[in-house]
């Protein structure tokens, strides 16, 4: 029998991993559908007579959005482990394979009323960009839904460190509503602030002179949200794996790592909070150090 | 469990969201485009996301009678989310936007003394998380979390004591008081984050930021609806709501 410590940071390394590739899906995902704030600049480019051909499904926040597919499939996986004994892997594709569905109708819809509604400023429908990019958006919201209803299912496991309280579906629902803070806060940046603008120089942020003239040309024809996704792919999608990874990784570290010091009583609690709040004053130095770097690498704007 | 503690327990952790939030820099779709200074995404978004970590932690530590631990392990769970999420967020804006990351409201930031005006982009509002930002988020994940972790508190053990909340044979915590404490928490953080989003008005940097000010006006209305929202708990303990 494996030590408990050891085979709990093994679990926690294995929720860790699912996390970081829900992660980096789950800003794709928010790319290839122009989910978060970036898409504001998607909403206002008709209107300053830049028509183009990106997705536009931002009809709800996008923790929200995660929250409410990630509670779908931890729902549906809920009730296949638990009514009718599936096994555990079967039950949480089938709970993200309805998750996409239901993903499929909102996207369609959502992107077709975000449209119509600018028919005013002559913004076009495409019918082929509602198909091609479907696909993409339901595939990257499955690798996010069964990642993150993985690796909820991993914490309600009877093992020491573990057994949370609350049930699969919630802990999804919570995960899910987490990833999409998360996804919207890091990778989107990398969509609104570069790719978005990609025609203006590089190195700076981007002025309200210039807000809503996006760059609706791709090395190829027009420029749509697939190319999006090649380029986000490089960078902001795994930096925002990477993020969910870390924050899963380390919150357990309170229950897990602090049962090095003793399990008795509160011992483990104490010294894993312990430990975070000591994570948490590592990432201000960190912080700080590469806000210093940028200070002295780029230098200050020239008047 | 008393009533009126766990009235005053929601009151309390509503008040310490909803303040907790005005720490937190959020700067909307501006800051996700490299426009202002702040994390790129909406206020009530950010502080729900962190706090959602925070009371998967919180509720971790649920077989602890200690209240201050559980407070603490909302608040670690937090702030853990707030740090690691700005931290890659100016990864991002550093490597990605190839943007210093510098605030367009002060001269010079508080903490480090840094000079910002000079490195903000010409035409944009500051950009990135600059120290003092990261540190105001941090005190806004902090109290946001150990708010929630007392809500959480307060209504699993006033509801664990009743028989239709037991805990199963042979287990020490009651999952379902756990589950309907847990919903409650997650319920009364978005009530409040959302009001302390209306009287942010959309961005924030800190409480460097001229808009703190308005802190006390926005603790005002959560401890309003942070107290109607503790009557309504308490309607769930005498099951008035099932």
């Amino acid at each position: 029998m494996a030590d408990p410590i050891i085979a709990g940071l093994g679990v926690v390394a294995l929720m860790g991993a699912a996390a970081t590739i829900a992660g980096a899906a789950e800003d794709l995902e928010s790319d290839v559908g122009s989910m978060s704030n970036p898409n504001s600049q998607v909403q206002l480019a008709p209107q300053m007579g830049n028509l183009h051909r990106i997705f536009n499904k931002a009809v709800s926040g996008e923790p929200v959005q995660m929250g409410a597919w990630a509670g779908i499939a931890g729902s549906v996986a809920f009730v296949l482990i638990n009514a009718l004994q599936l096994p555990v892997i079967m039950s949480i594709a089938g709970g993200a394979a309805i998750a996409a569905l239901v993903h499929v109708a909102f996207a369609t819809t959502s992107h077709m009323g975000r449209i119509v509604s600018q028919s005013q400023f002559n913004q076009p429908l495409f019918m082929d960009v509602v198909t091609q990019h479907l696909g993409p958006i339901a595939g990257h919201g499955f690798i996010v839904t069964f990642s993150i209803v993985g690796l909820s299912y991993l914490m309600t496991l009877p093992l020491q460190g573990f057994a949370h309280p609350f049930p699969l579906p919630f802990l999804a629902v919570l995960w899910g509503i987490t990833i999409g803070a998360i996804g919207s806060s890091t990778g989107d940046i990398h969509y609104g602030g570069e790719r978005e603008y990609q025609q203006y120089p590089f190195g700076g942020g981007i002025p309200v002179a210039i807000h809503g003239d996006i760059t609706r040309k791709a090395e190829l024809g027009a420029r749509n949200s697939m190319d999006v996704v090649y380029f986000c792919a490089k960078y902001g999608g795994p930096v925002t794996g990477f993020a969910f990874g870390a924050i899963v990784f380390f919150s357990f570290w309170s229950t897990v790592v602090g049962a090095l010091a003793g399990s008795s009583g509160d011992t483990p609690l104490i010294w894993g909070t312990g430990i975070l709040f000591v994570i948490i004053i590592l990432l201000i130095i960190i912080n700080n150090r590469i806000e210093v770097f940028a200070r002295e690498k780029y230098g200050p704007y020239k008047e | 469990m008393d009533p009126l503690f766990l009235i005053l327990a929601v009151t309390a952790g509503g008040i310490a969201i909803g303040g907790g939030v005005h720490f937190i820099p959020v700067g909307g779709a501006p800051a996700a485009i490299a426009t202002a200074t702040g994390v790129g995404t909406g206020t009530a978004m950010l502080a729900a996301g962190g706090g959602m970590t925070g009371l998967i932690t919180a509720a971790a530590a649920t077989s602890s009678p200690n209240l201050l631990l559980i407070m603490l392990a909302g608040a670690a769970g937090s702030a853990l989310m707030l740090g690691i999420t700005m931290l890659v967020g100016n990864w991002v804006y550093v490597w990605g936007v190839a943007c210093v990351p510098s605030s367009a409201k002060v001269d010079v930031d508080p903490i480090t003394k840094y000079e910002q005006s000079k490195y903000v982009t010409p035409g944009t509002e500051g950009h990135g998380i600059p120290t003092v930002c990261f540190v105001s988020g941090i005190i806004g994940g902090l109290l946001g979390g150990a708010g929630g972790g007392l809500i959480y508190y307060a209504l699993y053990n006033s509801l664990a004591t009743l028989p239709v909340y037991a805990a199963l044979p042979g287990a020490s915590i009651s999952i379902f008081a756990a589950t309907v404490a847990g919903i409650f928490a997650l319920g009364v953080f978005f009530v409040n984050a959302v009001i302390a989003s209306y009287n942010i008005g959309g961005t924030i940097e800190g409480f460097h930021d001229p808009k703190f000010k308005r802190l006390p006006r926005g603790i005002l209305a959560c401890l309003i609806a942070s107290l109607v929202t503790g009557i309504v708990g308490y309607l769930l303990v005498l099951g008035g709501a099932f």
